[in-house]
């Protein structure tokens, strides 16, 4: 294949609850049909995440349990991540990865439980209520429509220089009352989507597949991979 | 039992009588009657039996199946519930309508869902709770594993004497200190290698420090001979072993446990993981292993839920699949499959599905390109998200059949180009694709899942 990309898949082996791998499956696919090469990686608890190897990344959700530990562990990889977004590596974060990007998230039993501030958004609990079922967006920057199912406790608000993925057309979205869904900061991209989104939002997964070769191999043109049609999926 | 009791029970008896009599039903409703003239009746009928309750995510009917007939050897007329009726008023139901036993204690086995062990023990203190594992199931309503295990851990704590009979090989057994006394079986068929869980697996964290945990071999999922590579926590001793694995086709499996053959007429490893939970409590309970064997092979019957059904000469086997555990271990089972197939995946997402479908990416579905598969055929409400996925895994779609409506895809089955077929099915399409064979007169109407 003509180019390659390097992949860490952050926690891959604890934040894989509602089929995160589906989400590398996707970029695998979406890849292949660019020509281009994902060698992939698992980096987790102890692991050293090397912002210099690595020209995407994808962070999923997991459980309560495990989430918490993750929380502790990546405090130790703090610096590389937020090198490596303040330097436009692209990113994927999900649910908890989503959370985890932030200030902090409060867990079931009122704990605030730390994240790594890279992202200037914070998340809140709600009392026996979760936000679940088929949930619609809208990206009008993109003028692109984003569908997918939500599942979460969590209540998250977004802060300085963040824009939402989308706005709310059917569903709750971060919070359920300021119509955010998600969001994007430089080329990070974070959602509650699971399906998981990449499955359904192919044009996702190409954002973050030609971000990631623009940035790797500066000086070639992607722009016939830009403009490649992702056929609908759901 | 007080006069109180009495009354109550033979209330409960009668109208048991008249519904299952009269309305050919009567499975919780003579249950309710009882436990509303005698909330203690429980405790009255429960007390006469030694009870076994088995709990977990996946294989309670077998096992719950399996065990009654190996202790059959032993022990007269055993009452067991039907799959579905297992809370408290559906097991008073199952001990009102009990038969005789000629036995001084008779035996109960209870197939209980996880969150229902209290309900039970309030009641009941079991002689024995088997654990058969504990996985990810529609998480939109069950919750996380470590809740799922806290809720059984909930009830066992009213038994305090009773003896869990736990699959060893399942890391959350051996997570808590218990005052039990704990008996463990599980695999020993391998040499020892070093290797962890696949990426995308439920519950591989060191419950004592909280690394990954290693593994010496793995049967699948997060089971095998666990330990952990910073702290030493390790899998438990074993009582009970699986210390050879035979023949294992589609249908039927052969093994050793304690050097002992067997076989059972049904594939899958899991099915091995519920014979083998079931030979423990026979042992437990005093069957010799030679009787166990008899019992394995006494009945087919108890096997129903792969049923062959003939479409035009086609041999169709219809398997349920709702977690991504099941379904691996269905891929697995049959990939030994010597003769080439046919692959039908069927999706809803109606609430008994679970209506979030992504645990579909979470299933082995990349292995299909490499097995002996002529043709393809997707279907189901959700029909778009299966043939993505199989898309995603490589099947190419030349061999790929889209169609939604079931009532088409039993028609296309039989020109599907081998005669044996397998179809896949979540729950809702399993009993639409019935009716619809039903209809067409393939299969008697009716349920046996």
């Amino acid at each position: 294949m003509s180019y390659e990309l390097n992949v860490a898949h952050l926690y891959g082996d604890l934040m894989n609850t509602y089929g995160d791998v589906g989400n590398i499956l996707a970029l695998e696919y979406y890849a292949k049909q660019m020509d281009v090469k994902l060698n992939v990686d698992i980096v987790s608890l102890k692991d050293e995440f090397d912002a210099d190897r690595y020209d995407l990344a994808f962070f999923g959700g997991g459980q309560d349990y495990e989430q918490v530990i993750v929380s502790k562990d990546i405090q130790g990889k703090k610096d590389a991540l937020t090198q490596f977004i303040e330097s436009d590596g692209p990113m994927l974060a999900i649910c908890g990865g989503f959370q985890l990007l932030g200030h902090y998230y409060v867990g079931a039993d009122g704990e605030k439980i730390p994240g790594i501030g890279a992202l200037d958004h914070y998340t809140l609990a709600q009392d026996h209520n979760r936000f679940i079922g088929d949930i619609v967006i809208d990206n009008e920057d993109f003028g692109e429509e984003y569908h997918g199912f939500e599942n979460h406790q969590g209540r998250t608000f977004l802060g300085e220089g963040e824009k939402p993925l989308g706005k709310v057309v059917t569903g709750k979205g971060n919070n359920g009352e300021d119509q955010t869904e998600g969001a994007i900061y430089k080329n990070v991209f974070c959602s509650y989507f699971h399906g998981p989104i990449l499955t359904r939002n192919g044009n996702i997964a190409k954002r973050l597949l030609v971000a990631a070769l623009e940035r790797k191999y500066p000086d070639q043109d992607f722009s016939t991979l830009e403009k490649m049609p992702i056929p609908a999926t759901f | 039992m007080s006069m109180r009791s009495s009354v109550a029970s033979f209330v409960g008896r009668s109208s048991y009588w008249f519904l299952h009599t009269f309305f050919k039903g009567g499975s919780s409703l003579p249950g309710k009657l009882t436990l509303k003239l005698d909330p203690d009746i429980l405790k009255n009928l429960g007390a006469k039996y030694d009870v076994v309750v088995i709990t977990g995510t996946n294989g309670k009917t077998l096992t719950t199946a399996l065990t009654v007939r190996v202790l059959d050897q032993k022990y007269d007329n055993i009452l067991t519930n039907p799959t579905g009726s297992n809370m408290a008023q559906g097991i008073v139901t199952t001990f009102l309508e009990a038969p005789k036993s000629k036995d001084a204690k008779p035996v109960a086995v209870l197939e209980v869902d996880e969150a229902n062990v209290i309900e039970v023990t309030k009641y009941i203190k079991p002689k024995a709770f088997v654990f058969t594992n504990i996985f990810r199931d529609q998480m939109d309503r069950y919750g996380e594993i470590y809740t799922t295990y806290q809720k059984i851990l909930n009830g066992v704590a009213l038994a305090p004497e009773a003896t869990i009979i736990a699959n060893g090989d399942a890391p959350i057994f051996h997570s808590k200190e218990l005052p039990n006394p704990i008996i463990y079986y599980g695999f020993d068929h391998e040499p020892d290698s070093e290797m962890k869980a696949k990426p995308n697996t439920d519950g591989v964290l060191c419950p004592v420090c909280q690394n990954i945990l290693h593994y010496k071999s793995i049967t699948y999922s997060n089971l095998g001979k666990y330990y952990c590579p910073v702290c030493g926590f390790s899998r438990p001793e074993l009582t009970y072993s699986l210390n050879k694995l035979g023949e294992l086709t589609p249908t039927s499996s052969s093994f050793e446990i304690d050097n002992q053959p067997f076989k059972i007429e049904i594939g899958g490893m899991y099915n091995i993981y519920n014979a083998l939970a079931a030979y423990a409590v026979g042992r437990f309970m005093g069957v010799s292993p030679s009787q166990v064997a008899k019992a394995f092979e006494s009945d087919k019957k108890v096997f129903g839920r792969q049923e062959e059904i003939n479409v035009e000469g086609k041999k169709v086997t219809l398997i349920l699949v709702k977690n991504p555990v099941g379904l691996n271990q269905v891929l697995d089972m049959i990939s030994t499959d010597k003769t080439p197939f046919s692959f039908v995946s069927l999706l809803n997402a109606n609430y008994a599905d679970g209506i979030d479908t992504s645990w579909i990416w979470d299933g082995d579905f990349e292995m299909l390109p490499k097995l002996n598969i002529k043709a393809f055929m997707t279907g189901g409400e959700r029909y778009k998200d299966v043939t993505f996925r199989l898309k995603v895994a490589g099947v190419p779609e030349g061999k790929l059949t889209v169609e939604p409506n079931l009532s088409k895809v039993i028609e296309k089955i039989p020109s599907l180009p081998t005669e044996r077929v397998y179809v896949l099915a979540t729950y809702t399409a399993v009993l639409q694709l019935r009716k619809e064979l039903a209809n067409k007169g393939y299969i008697k109407e009716g349920m046996t899942l």
